[in-house]
């Protein structure tokens, strides 16, 4: 505050020097993060070079000798287990059908809420959309036990006293999948509407009112202005959401799954968990980890190279 | 605690990862021990079990880890820190401790091939030279454990030993119960066969709403859960054949649940013929290891019969699942022993493993090795163990007039979160008094609350034709390393799919799953099993006892 430049702020003589010393303590506040980022994120990955080496738990890592194949040996292993081929099958399948069914559903959500009239009511509607979002998977697994197990849960309880069959929700692997999808869509679809809601808030009002004189109706306005108006954040998350289509939560997928639709519950996060940290094959699924990785930022590039094709931004 | 870590400590410890600790050779020489003590007070880590119960005490820290640091800082001047460890996920627990270098220093664990994986890696202390260079100083662990535990897994050709093997006083495994006041009502006599089994099942199922009045679609007739292997266990068994040689149950031995032995998938059939009639739980398997939701169906009195640990619903005093049941159903209802599962020869034989139970090992960050045997030489001793499992008396224990210890149920510091404190005497599974013939006599009275003529049978019971395993040490199996947690994970996934799937397609998904099994590693080990049991004991197919 007491700074020369900030009370001068035309002058642009100095450049960077001048720049920093009026705005250190904005990059003071950024350190915080950026060591955050540094440990827990960059220091970590001197560590992949396990991917590439044979493990073991007494050397430091640049000890460890290279495994066989040039070190490849641990990626030929990952692509003749069929488990990790089923789990790779297995993420790609149910991020698609979340990217489906999930992707749409707070832009859909966002456009609803922006049509009701009552302030009040919108409110709360709001809240208890955001709701489940702050729920842990463990304690939705909870819940869905307690609601859809075959004889104990509470729907097919009312439904088995209608004499109406009990529906396998989370025994049989095509209705996990729909439960699965369906519980995902649940507990995101309003937290994720926010950015949307803000970016329709953005929309200037004049482009409403100006199609209201010429007599558009409510869908019209939402298909001329709104869904354009806010197509710029809907690119830039999709996006982002394709960047992941082969990343998973782990938490989802693990609490959420049980033997009896494994070989469709299996994903990458659940396979790594199961034979490195349970299995300690740490080179095996660090390698497979590695692998996740690098289609992920291929898909992530891909996405954004064709949305600059296309005319949008993109996110770089 | 370190609730707190500074930012310098944060760093100290980002360098000492990058570079990880050197493995540490510990020499057994130049320490001096006058009297059994050290000169200078040295301080252990030791894991204990975290069972997390209801109004149980801090494991580690209560009245017996008082006990067990006073007696160890009086005998030896050792300071013992207890390390918890959550029970029910305790390999994948001590899996991240391992890997971090922060593993207590004396581990216990009931999985074996873990404590091979990271002996491998050089990861754990050699327990060979320790065990016998100082053998003067161990009397109470020699004593009680013996050649047979401390070298159970020395290996036959290096000569190295991983890990000490604790033992099991009772090698009492597996029982299955009944509702007597159920077969009463119906007047149905205790079943003695399969048929006469599942002809008790079809009346519980059938008589629903006799037995359970408006409950009567909570009615569960035989329970399971996902660890089919093992809740099953006597059932499959039984298709086992009683007389198979030593060698052919080794080699299809890896797997504990008996998945890949002879006979196993028809025991499975009758399982899954027994699912479609309606005489099953039908949500089995989607409960996971540790949920109390079966238990508390048992408790609540809706099944009528189920396998389990050998006294399963007497344990645990107040909290057992028979008093649950007589204090919601009333005092006429209770759980029986039955042993109604006959093979091939009429006999009821039942598969248990040697005299051994969990798996002591010192990961190599331990560098208190003689302190921390010292340490297991005092748990080993008779006197430790009796006051351990028993308490005090008139606290957690009566003496009756024939010299029987009768065991009370305890609360609030007395409590033991774990039944007679096994998981501190971590050498020793098992009422053990230092009185033999006391012993004989208590253990029928330290069930508490628990009418002790039950406990007598289910004693008897799981002694029947009881088939003892025996040690086959051919040394390391390397097919296995690794393997263990994803072929458990495909050999429940293939008991639960098989025991639900329609009868027409038992055997398609039973097969599938098999051979999903052996392609996924299951061959490899059976093949190295066969190979390493001709090298190391010759073409014989029976070792001597």
């Amino acid at each position: 505050m007491n700074k020369n430049g900030m009370r001068d702020p035309k002058k642009k003589k100095g450049g960077f020097a001048v720049y920093m010393k009026r705005y250190w303590q904005l990059y003071v506040l950024l350190l915080l993060p950026l060591l955050y980022l540094l440990i827990f994120k960059y220091i970590p990955m001197i560590y992949m070079q396990i991917a590439f080496k044979k493990y073991s738990i007494v050397q430091s890592v640049w000890e460890m000798p290279l495994a066989a194949n040039h070190g490849f040996e641990y990626f030929i292993k990952a692509f003749q287990n069929r488990d990790f081929i089923n789990a790779l099958r297995n993420t790609l399948v149910l991020n698609l059908l979340d990217l489906i069914f999930g992707f749409p559903a707070p832009i859909i959500f966002a456009l609803i809420l922006n049509e009701l009239v009552f302030r009040r009511f919108k409110r709360v509607v709001q809240t208890i959309a955001y709701m489940p979002h702050f729920l842990s998977w463990i304690i939705i697994y909870g819940l869905a036990l307690q609601l859809f197990a075959p004889t104990t849960g509470l729907v097919n309880m009312v439904l088995g006293k209608l004499g109406i069959e009990a529906i396998p929700f989370l025994n049989e692997p095509g209705h996990w999948v729909a439960t699965y999808v369906s519980l995902g869509v649940w507990q995101n679809f309003g937290w994720n509407s926010i950015i949307y809601l803000a970016a329709i808030a953005g929309i200037n009002s004049e482009l409403y009112e100006a199609a209201s004189v010429d007599g558009a109706g409510r869908f019209k306005k939402m298909w001329h202005i709104t869904l354009p108006g806010i197509r710029p954040t809907i690119v830039v998350l999709l996006i982002m959401n394709l960047g992941n289509i082969l990343g998973s939560g782990f938490d989802r997928p693990f609490a959420l799954q049980n033997n009896l639709v494994k070989n469709v519950a299996e994903v990458i996060a659940t396979f790594v968990y199961k034979n490195g940290i349970k299995g300690l094959q740490f080179s095996l699924t660090t390698a497979v980890g590695f692998f996740q990785s690098v289609i992920c930022l291929f898909f992530l590039l891909l996405a954004n190279w064709i949305s600059r094709k296309l005319g949008e931004r993109g996110i770089w | 605690m370190r609730s707190k870590v500074s930012k310098k400590a944060l760093a100290v410890l980002l360098a000492a990862s990058m570079t990880l600790p050197m493995a540490i050779s510990a020499s057994a020489e130049g320490e001096e021990l006058t009297d059994g003590k050290f000169a200078e007070t040295k301080h252990i880590t030791v894991e204990v079990y975290d069972r997390g119960n209801d109004g149980g005490s801090d494991p580690t820290n209560n009245k017996y880890t008082k006990y067990i640091q006073d007696k160890m800082m009086e005998l030896h001047n050792v300071e013992v820190e207890f390390v918890a460890v959550p029970r029910w996920t305790e390999v994948e627990q001590i899996n991240n401790l391992l890997a971090a270098g922060d593993a207590p220093d004396i581990c216990v664990t009931y999985d074996y091939p873990t404590i091979q994986t990271y002996a491998n890696m050089g990861g754990v202390l050699d327990l060979a030279s320790f065990v016998d260079d100082y053998k003067d100083q161990l009397p109470n662990l020699w004593d009680w454990l013996g050649e047979t535990n401390l070298y159970w897994d020395k290996d036959p050709s290096t000569g190295t030993l991983w890990a000490i093997e604790a033992k099991l006083a009772t090698s009492n495994r597996i029982n299955t119960f009944v509702r007597k006041d159920w077969l009463d009502a119906l007047g149905l006599a205790e079943p003695t066969t399969k048929q006469e089994f599942e002809d008790m099942l079809i009346a519980f199922r059938d008589n629903a709403e006799t037995l359970l009045g408006d409950d009567a679609d909570k009615m569960i007739p035989y329970s399971v859960s996902y660890d089919v292997g093992w809740r099953a266990a006597t059932l499959i068994e039984s298709f086992i054949d009683p007389d198979i040689s030593d060698r052919e149950y080794y080699v299809n031995g890896f797997d504990d649940r008996k998945f890949t032995e002879p006979g196993t998938k028809e025991g499975v059939r009758l399982l899954n013929k027994w699912y479609n009639d309606g005489l099953m739980w039908k949500d089995f398997a989607l409960y996971g290891s540790g949920d109390t939701t079966e238990d508390d169906m048992m408790k609540a009195g809706y099944v009528g019969a189920f396998t389990h640990n050998w006294d399963y619903p007497y344990r645990n005093g107040e909290d057992s699942i028979l008093s649950n049941l007589k204090r919601m159903v009333g005092e006429d209802a209770t759980y029986v022993v039955v042993d109604p599962f006959e093979d091939s020869k009429g006999t009821h034989t039942k598969f248990v493993s040697g005299p051994i139970d969990r798996k002591i090992f010192f990961p190599s960050t331990n560098d208190e090795p003689l302190a921390s045997m010292l340490y297991l030489d005092f748990i080993s001793a008779p006197e430790t163990i009796e006051y351990l499992q028993i308490g005090d008396e008139g606290v957690t224990h009566n003496v009756l007039d024939d010299g029987a210890v009768e065991v009370i149920a305890a609360t609030g510091d007395d409590i033991q979160n774990s039944g007679f404190n096994i998981d501190y005497t971590i050498t020793c599974n098992g009422l053990k008094l230092t009185d033999p013939e006391v012993t004989l006599k208590s253990t029928a009275h330290s069930y508490a609350g628990i009418d002790p003529a039950l406990v007598e049978e289910a004693d008897k019971v799981a002694n029947t034709d009881m088939r003892v395993g025996k040690n086959v040490n051919v040394g390391a199996i390397s097919a296995e390393e690794g393997m263990g947690p994803a072929l458990s994970e495909k050999r429940d996934v293939a008991y639960d799919n098989a025991v639900i799937a329609a009868p027409e397609e038992f055997d398609a998904v039973w097969d599938s799953n098999m051979e999903d099994y052996l392609s996924s590693g299951g061959q490899a080990i059976a093949d190295e099993r066969a190979e390493k049991w001709v090298a190391t004991f010759g073409d014989v197919d029976t070792l001597p006892e």
